[in-house]
């Protein structure tokens, strides 16, 4: 009963966020043939490259010459990215046992705090992974409409460097949901600080959290970054043990 | 394997953040079997108690126990709520779900669910099945989660407030139904109210608690029986009186009358009162209304 | 036939209820060897404890009122003398009542006046009563 109240509280973000993932992992295949005509018109014109802003341009003209290199910077490193952290964060908000309506009644069940709790990040954190990886699935099946062909062992490596990067976000979300009673703050602030790290790397060319997320290192040299992967692992996992301390002390 | 008592309380203290102490040292038992009514003023720690009977709050010190078992204990907490049946204040339950839905619900978390009194209950409550739990009337809101605690074949209902808001005629149902409970399921029953009327119809405990104390605590008849209004009427003004004899809750001085009230030892206090040489010593017994009001008054006064 | 008690007189539940049980036997309502309602039946219907209904039982079996059969339930006495007994003493205490209420109306005692008096000396010989015991 307690993964089924769990799925209960989850199933639409969930639902909402797996549509909207497919459609758009589907739509970046489709528009690969309109981005490829538009491409050689782009990379021919001047671009001043002595500005951040002009060198990353020019770097992501090039890069996306190769069908590979047109699905990382479309997809891993910009639209997953953004809307998978939008949904990771989406996913753990909301709170397990609020003292919102139905907070008593949860309490008032024959199930320790601790359960309710692990049951929770669980449901949202399975769910999380299937936002992850299935929808990019999209990729391998459709490219071959489009006349191409994405590697399934790319798809892999990118989608396990995203889920456990973006996984702390979803961890954040949780435990700010356990200081706060409502629904927005959390929300508001683990959105705050995603910006805030995005800001940072893309400014200050921090190799960061997004540097993961996006499996640069892979796409690159097809390294798998394991020491920031460790380090997100790290950090979910004392954010989700924060989150059920908090809980299991809690008065309400 | 029945323990006497079902709820023991001994010293239970709760101070929370910003100093605010709701419990300072309350203590009561509840007998197995019995209806324990739970009076107290607004704010004088009634709802504290019964969450840290449930597990839902964390005294700061004491104990409390629930058919024996610590409600501190993770384990134990989750095995009291396995046999316990609650209805908070507000009526929490789930407002997106159907009647049906969290009845189905709750009864996956008891394997000892009783369909025949779901049965019972969903016909004699007539509850819509079908409605969502917010569009419920307060009422039938309070018959659905009387229903969700009585089904739990639970050896021990805990109700905050539960006649609050209710029509005369559906706080007779849930009486009705608290009853029924307690006579053919031998449970206990601890509810807190305001309906002093209520509690005196079906109860046959009492505690007072006033200020995070129990101020009285029994068997409601002793109480009954023990408190006693008497008037000493003199021929000129009344004196200022101390009695030696313990069981004065206070007394009261109005032109020739002095009027003590007395929790107990009613006979040796006007016996003491007729060395004053008075007119008359008439004694009378106390409504529950005002053993309440004296009780808590005199509390509020020792404690000033 | 036994109606529900009023908790707010200030008499406890099951003198009323012994009240009401020795009324019905003296009206003959109730007749000697009747069954009374069971125990838990009871308490339901009047929506009160039953730990008040048994109590109540008890007594007026102390009293010689009423039989409790183990496993059968609770029948009035046999003994039509009982029950004559009972409703002489009402006869020959109705007068005396009337009487007594009437030289206290003609003193100018108020009919609530007379109500709360009567109920001061209950209370009084209540414990006086018990202290006998």
């Amino acid at each position: 009963m307690l993964w089924y109240k769990s799925w209960l509280d989850t199933r639409w973000r969930f639902l909402i966020g797996f549509v909207l993932l497919a459609i758009m992992a589907g739509g970046i295949v489709a528009s690969y043939n309109v981005s490829r005509s538009l491409l050689p018109a782009l990379a021919s014109r001047p671009l001043d490259t002595s500005t951040t802003a002009g060198r990353l341009l020019r770097e992501a003209i090039q890069v996306q010459q190769t069908y590979r290199g047109f699905v990382w910077v479309q997809w891993f490193r910009q639209n997953l990215l953004e809307t998978g952290t939008l949904f990771a964060i989406l996913l753990g908000s909301g709170g397990v046992v609020s003292t919102s309506r139905g907070g008593l009644f949860t309490l008032s069940l024959p199930a320790s705090r601790r359960d309710w709790m692990l049951t929770r990040a669980a449901t949202g954190l399975g769910e999380f992974f299937v936002l992850a990886t299935v929808p990019s699935l999209a990729l391998p099946i459709l490219s071959p409409i489009v006349g191409q062909h994405y590697s399934v062992v790319d798809l892999v490596a990118h989608g396990v460097c995203f889920f456990v990067a973006a996984a702390v976000f979803y961890s954040l979300a949780f435990l700010l949901s356990t200081i706060f009673q409502d629904v927005w703050r959390p929300l508001g602030i683990a959105v705050g600080i995603a910006c805030v790290i995005a800001l940072v790397e893309g400014l200050l060319d921090v190799k960061g959290l997004f540097h993961v997320m996006s499996g640069y290192d892979y796409f690159t040299s097809r390294s798998v970054p394991w020491l920031g992967l460790m380090f997100s692992g790290a950090a979910s996992a004392a954010f989700l043990y924060g989150a059920v301390v908090n809980v299991v002390r809690k008065d309400f | 394997m029945s323990d006497p008592l079902a709820i023991e309380i001994s010293d239970l203290r709760k101070r929370y953040p910003g100093g605010v102490e709701a419990l300072r040292g309350l203590t009561l038992q509840v007998p197995t079997g019995s209806i324990f009514g739970f009076l107290g003023r607004n704010g004088a720690g009634k709802t504290t108690t019964i969450k840290v009977l449930l597990g839902m709050t964390h005294p700061t010190s004491g104990r409390a126990l629930v058919f024996g078992l610590s409600t501190e204990d993770a384990v134990a907490s989750v095995a009291i709520r396995r046999r316990a049946g609650f209805v908070s204040e507000d009526k929490d339950l789930y407002d997106a779900m159907t009647v049906h839905d969290i009845i189905r619900f709750t009864a996956g978390f008891y394997p000892k669910w009783r369909s025949d009194l779901e049965t019972r209950y969903l016909r004699s409550f007539e509850l819509p099945l079908a409605r969502k739990v917010k569009q419920l009337s307060h009422g039938t809101r309070t018959k659905l989660a009387l229903l969700l605690a009585l089904c739990r074949g639970a050896d021990l209902l805990v109700l905050d407030e539960p006649m609050s808001g209710l029509d005369p005629a559906i706080s007779e149902e849930v009486l009705q139904a608290l009853v029924r409970h307690v006579a053919d399921e031998h449970a206990t029953v601890f509810l807190s109210s305001h309906q002093l009327a209520d509690i005196d119809q079906i109860a046959d405990h009492v505690a007072i608690i006033e200020r995070g104390r129990a101020v009285v605590c029994g068997s409601l008849e002793d109480i009954r029986d023990g408190h006693r209004r008497i008037q000493i009427v003199f021929e000129g003004d009344a004196p200022a009186l101390s009695f030696r004899t313990p069981g004065v809750i206070r007394t009261r001085r109005d032109g020739r009358v002095l009027t003590v009230f007395a929790s107990g030892a009613a006979d040796a206090i006007s016996a003491e009162a007729q060395t004053f040489n008075p007119v008359s010593v008439d004694v009378t017994a106390l409504t529950l209304k005002e053993i309440f009001l004296e009780s808590v008054n005199a509390s509020v006064n020792a404690e000033n | 036939m036994i109606f529900r008690p009023n908790p707010s007189l200030g008499v406890p539940i099951y003198l009323q209820l012994m009240e009401q049980v020795k009324h019905a036997v003296e009206t003959g309502a109730l007749r000697a060897g009747e069954q009374l309602p069971g125990i838990r039946p009871l308490a339901e219907e009047l929506v009160i404890n039953p730990n008040t209904v048994a109590k109540a039982y008890r007594e007026l079996e102390h009293e010689g009122v009423i039989e409790l059969r183990h496993g059968a339930g609770a029948f009035v006495s046999a003994g039509a003398a009982r029950t004559r007994k009972l409703a002489d003493r009402v006869r020959v205490a109705r007068p005396i009542m009337s009487a007594a209420v009437e030289k206290l109306r003609a003193k100018g005692l108020s009919d609530e006046e007379i109500r709360r008096l009567f109920e001061a000396e209950l209370a009084g010989l209540t414990k006086a009563g018990a202290q006998h015991e």
